[in-house]
């Protein structure tokens, strides 16, 4: 853990990003500078005049901004991984203050449960679902995760992640170096890595060279030859019971004699590129020199991906496409825009926070994501058109809520899910709602997924809506003698952040009649909006 | 797009319904002669049984190797098998038992997944579907009310996926099928619950002609194709009191006659309560019979067929469970002349080590048994041969493609047909054809 920083310690651009950055701590401590937030709003309107000036070339109208309901549901969700509670709505609705938005984000930013939901994220990415014992770890995981996405940045959280060493209940950071089990943890974490520090796909290269980018074979077992020093198939076991430790003598060939992986290949650590491991890092542990070499500010792939990542959880779709397949052949919508943000993200001492803010606080951004009515109607409204419009990101894409932010807001507004039969809880009621809502992996956040099985359960069993819906209504109603209508539309603020339409309210009136007790209909309404397409997306 | 469809339907189902022989009847009869598109049911025997305790017995291996168990003739002379599966024994003309199966996994999940899959991808880079979404694809007819892939007993849910197929090929599973099937009856009275799906339309219809998005028509797409399940007569298939108890009691005894042993003193069959894989083989049946081209049943959720320790009293047991029912289940589909149109396969995620340590076997993927039924295969063979201790293939080894390629032909299917999962670049056979496969021809 440690062996990684002393050798960076010495590299003059990262020290002086340090001496940098720690003078931008210090005046953010004293409370007197505003300093991150200013630069990160002067970044958002950077950010909007590429994006603006690419919809202007092409012809392309953009959206009107969304409405403030439409806002506080969205960066609830993005930030926080839940819809807003009915008091933070009302709270947000009627504030006239004309900065409120950017106060909003800066109070998502700062409290701790941002952090929580990125490690939620993060750790079903590090994770796979076909781990031994993966609620234990996920949960040790998760909870460190979060710690440092709270309080670090990004370069130490990989840093952190890539060095690990000791056993998982000392130091979570080694579930991902040991979750893989032996011997082909090696190539898992070649691919993990490359895919989701630097943006790419290396996989296809361990059994043969890539047909469409440069990545040859050769260059993933390069890559591979770095984590060899701890993982051997002898010492599987031992991983379990002493946890991670180096022994430089291990290389590649002793995976080999343990049974030839696909495409196996001997080759010196190298990273990608043809950078031989140097003399003077070889001192060091090779895991040590891979977190040097993958996080330096000149590292040309390092930035570039979590900058498109964060972009693509934000807005839908990533300025590259899939968000994880970076190479020369896959241009970006936006190379300008990509390459403004990367040098930021750099200079700002790889500050997840300042990257997000910057983002979140861009008119791109917080734009509806309603195709709207053209102004003129002359042009006529296509799909084409439509779809640049959004792929330009004049426009916000819908997101499908995932499992974690569906079983988050569920329990923001109806509190803890009721235990139900049919449900298998043994490992957890998240745990369990995760994995039967969820999907491994990073799966387009724009593609609805769910089938029969999913609905029957959302529609039918306790622990979707039937949770304590009566004891919602309840609550709503109790504050002083309020009408079904007044109910109705705080159902309608607690459930999908916004109040009802005119239209809306004329269908609930005539529910209620048809429902026999008021109590009972707006129980059913309660049901009706949590099943509605409109509570299952982000838009 | 927005259907009305589910409000109308669900305003004209009634909660009388049809006699199930009588639609069963009906669909039976639609099917044109010898005509009828394959159906695949896969006994999935979770844990790993031990090859040389049930399909590939070695009477003349050391005491500690060959074990406790007895190999006795069956209906194929020279077909010997344990003798804890003495009705099977008896219906070995309509089976091909593959000794050679040789894979390369021999941990529960990554196994699972690979037999299930057929791709060995642990860093998740792509979802690879299983064997049940592959086949609901490929022979699942659209637009019905049945779901195409449906799992019976609690699964390894993270190998029973459709992966890059999508919502449409999702399995749907009935985690107790004495039971039935969960969540299939809305909460309240069906007057409420109508009145509810008719607001949500009204509801959803401004959504979507506001925000026109492709993701809320298929989340409403998919909130009707449940309502229409749950207001179609063939939902009646997964419910059991509706067939007699003499053929209940034939899949095996009823749920307190039989009490497995367990091991340490604890309950270590996981969730699943006796007798329920039988249950689950008859909703098997009725699901084929009423078109679901792919069920799986799964017996030994939580330990199951994973004898680390006393091997021989819970092989015993499971095998004699998993002997009736599947006897139970052959005849049955054979008697409705549906045998020669269901493929039954029987196999777990490997086989167990030929040594008996503490009275247990460990896990082998090298050398190990699966078992194929019906589907129209020629039956009466053994396919592979291991060594004289089950440790090794020595003839005829079998790859995960080559079986899953097999199972595939046999139904119908390309194996060799390539998906388009997307964002990914390269397109992907159903089956990995990176090396050669192998298929079990003398099958076919």
């Amino acid at each position: 853990m440690a062996c990684g920083k002393t050798t960076r310690g010495n590299h003059p651009v990262r020290r002086l990003t340090r001496i940098l950055f720690s003078f931008v701590l210090v005046a953010v401590a004293a409370g007197k500078c505003q300093a991150g937030e200013a630069i990160a709003a002067e970044l958002a309107e950077r950010i909007d005049q590429q994006i603006d000036a690419r919809l202007s070339s092409e012809g392309v109208r953009a959206a009107e901004l969304a409405d403030d309901a439409e806002f506080v549901r969205r960066i609830y969700l993005d930030l926080h991984g839940t819809v807003p509670t009915l008091e933070q709505v009302k709270r947000f609705l009627p504030d006239a203050e004309p900065n409120k938005r950017a106060r909003l984000i800066d109070s998502l930013l700062a409290d701790s449960r941002h952090g929580q939901y990125l490690a939620d994220i993060w750790q079903g990415y590090l994770i796979s679902p076909l781990a031994d014992d993966s609620t234990k770890r996920a949960e040790r995981f998760r909870h460190w995760l979060a710690e440092q996405f709270n309080t670090r940045k990004w370069d130490q959280i990989v840093t952190e992640l890539i060095t690990a060493t000791g056993k998982m209940e000392d130091n979570p950071a080694v579930t991902y170096l040991i979750e893989g089990r032996l011997p082909r943890a090696v190539p898992d974490l070649t691919d993990l890595t490359s895919r989701f520090f630097l943006g790419i796909r290396l996989n296809c290269a361990q059994c043969h060279d890539h047909p469409f980018v440069k990545w040859k074979q050769e260059e993933f077992w390069g890559m591979a030859a770095f984590f060899t020093q701890i993982q051997t198939p002898k010492r599987a076991k031992q991983v379990y019971e002493k946890g991670v430790v180096d022994d430089p003598q291990l290389t590649l060939a002793n995976l080999k004699d343990a049974g030839v992986p696909d495409g196996f290949i001997q080759r010196a650590p190298t990273f990608l590129g043809g950078q031989a491991l140097s003399q003077a890092t070889k001192t060091s542990t090779h895991r040590a020199a891979l977190a040097q070499w993958i996080t330096a500010p000149e590292n040309p792939y390092f930035a570039r991906a979590m900058v498109n990542r964060t972009w693509w959880r934000l807005c839908g779709r990533g300025i590259v496409q899939p968000v994880d397949d970076m190479h020369e052949a896959n241009a970006p919508s936006h190379p300008q825009l990509l390459e403004l943000l990367s040098r930021r993200f750099v200079e700002s001492g790889f500050d997840l926070k300042f990257l997000t803010r910057a983002i979140v606080l861009s008119r791109a951004y917080q734009r509806t994501s309603q195709p709207g009515e053209s102004a003129d109607k002359s042009i006529l409204r296509t799909a084409a058109t439509e779809d640049r419009q959004a792929a330009l990101f004049g426009r916000m894409s819908l997101k499908v809520l995932s499992a974690g932010q569906l079983y988050d807001s569920l329990e923001t507004i109806a509190g803890p899910a009721a235990k139900v039969t049919g449900i298998d809880v043994r490992q957890g009621v998240r745990w369990e709602f995760t994995q039967f809502f969820g999907e491994s992996g990073d799966p387009d956040p724009m593609a609805y997924r769910r089938g029969i099985p999913h609905l029957l359960r959302q529609m039918n069993s306790g622990q979707f809506a039937g949770r304590n819906l009566d004891g919602l209504v309840t609550r709503l109603g109790t504050a002083a003698e309020r009408s079904p209508e007044e109910i109705a539309s705080d159902l309608f603020l607690t459930i999908l952040s916004r109040r009802p339409t005119e239209n809306e309210l004329r269908q609930v009136k005539s529910h209620l009649a048809r429902s026999g007790s008021a109590a009972g209909g707006l129980r059913e309404l309660a049901w009706v909006l949590i099943m509605t397409s409109e509570f299952s997306l982000n838009h | 797009m927005l259907s009305k469809i589910t409000r109308r339907h669900f305003l004209t189902a009634t909660a009388a319904g049809v006699s199930l022989s009588g639609w069963l009847g009906r669909l039976a009869a639609a099917a044109p002669d010898g005509q009828r598109p394959k159906s695949c049911i896969l006994l999935w025997m979770a844990g790993g049984p031990s090859h040389i305790d049930t399909f590939d017995p070695k009477p003349e291996a050391p005491a500690n190797i060959r074990g406790e168990f007895q190999a006795i003739e069956t209906s194929v002379s020279g077909i010997r098998i344990s003798e804890h599966f003495p009705r099977v024994a008896k219906l070995m003309q309509h089976a091909a038992v593959l000794r050679g199966m040789s894979t390369l996994e021999s941990d529960h999940k990554l196994a699972t997944y690979h037999l299930h899959t057929g791709y060995q991808n642990r860093a998740g880079a792509v979802a690879f579907p299983s064997l049940g979404a592959i086949v609901a694809k490929e022979l699942g007819k659209r637009d019905v009310a049945l779901p195409n892939f449906i799992t019976i007993g609690r699964g390894p849910q993270e190998a029973l996926t459709a992966g890059f197929l999508g919502p449409d090929q999702q399995p749907l599973t009935v985690n107790d099928p004495i039971r039935g099937l969960d969540f299939i009856e809305p909460a309240g009275e069906p007057e409420q619950f109508g009145r509810q799906i008719e607001l949500l339309q009204g509801f959803d219809q401004t959504f979507h002609a506001r925000y026109q998005s492709p993701a809320a028509e298929t989340h409403h797409k998919s909130i009707d194709r449940a309502v229409k399940l749950m207001n179609s007569q063939q939902k009646q298939a997964f419910d059991l009191s509706r067939e007699p108890d003499n053929i209940r009691e034939r899949y095996g005894p009823p749920p307190s006659a039989s009490v497995r042993p367990a091991a340490g003193g604890k309950m270590v069959s996981g969730g699943e309560r006796p007798g329920s894989f039988g249950q689950g083989c008859l909703m098997a049946r009725r699901l084929v019979e009423a078109g679901v081209p792919f069920v799986e049943v799964v017996m030994g959720d939580g330990v199951g067929w994973d004898t680390h320790r006393d091997n021989f009293p819970r092989v015993r047991a499971l095998s004699l469970e998993c002997d009736a029912a599947m006897a139970a289940l052959i005849k049955d589909l054979d008697s409705r002349g549906l045998l020669d149109s269901t493929l039954i396969a029987w196999m777990g995620e490997f086989g167990r080590t030929p040594q008996c340590t503490g009275g247990g076997r460990n896990h082998w993927s090298r050398a190990w048994s699966s078992v194929l039924i019906g589907g129209g295969i020629r039956g009466g063979q053994v396919v592979g041969r291991t060594d004289r201790d089950g440790a090794t293939v020595v003839d005829r080894p079998i790859s995960v493609p080559d079986f899953l390629g097999t199972v595939c032909t046999i139904l119908g299917i390309d194996y060799k047909r390539k998906n388009h999962p997307p964002g990914v670049a390269r397109p992907i056979p159903i089956v990995d054809t990176s090396k050669d496969v192998n298929l079990l021809t003398e099958l076919l």
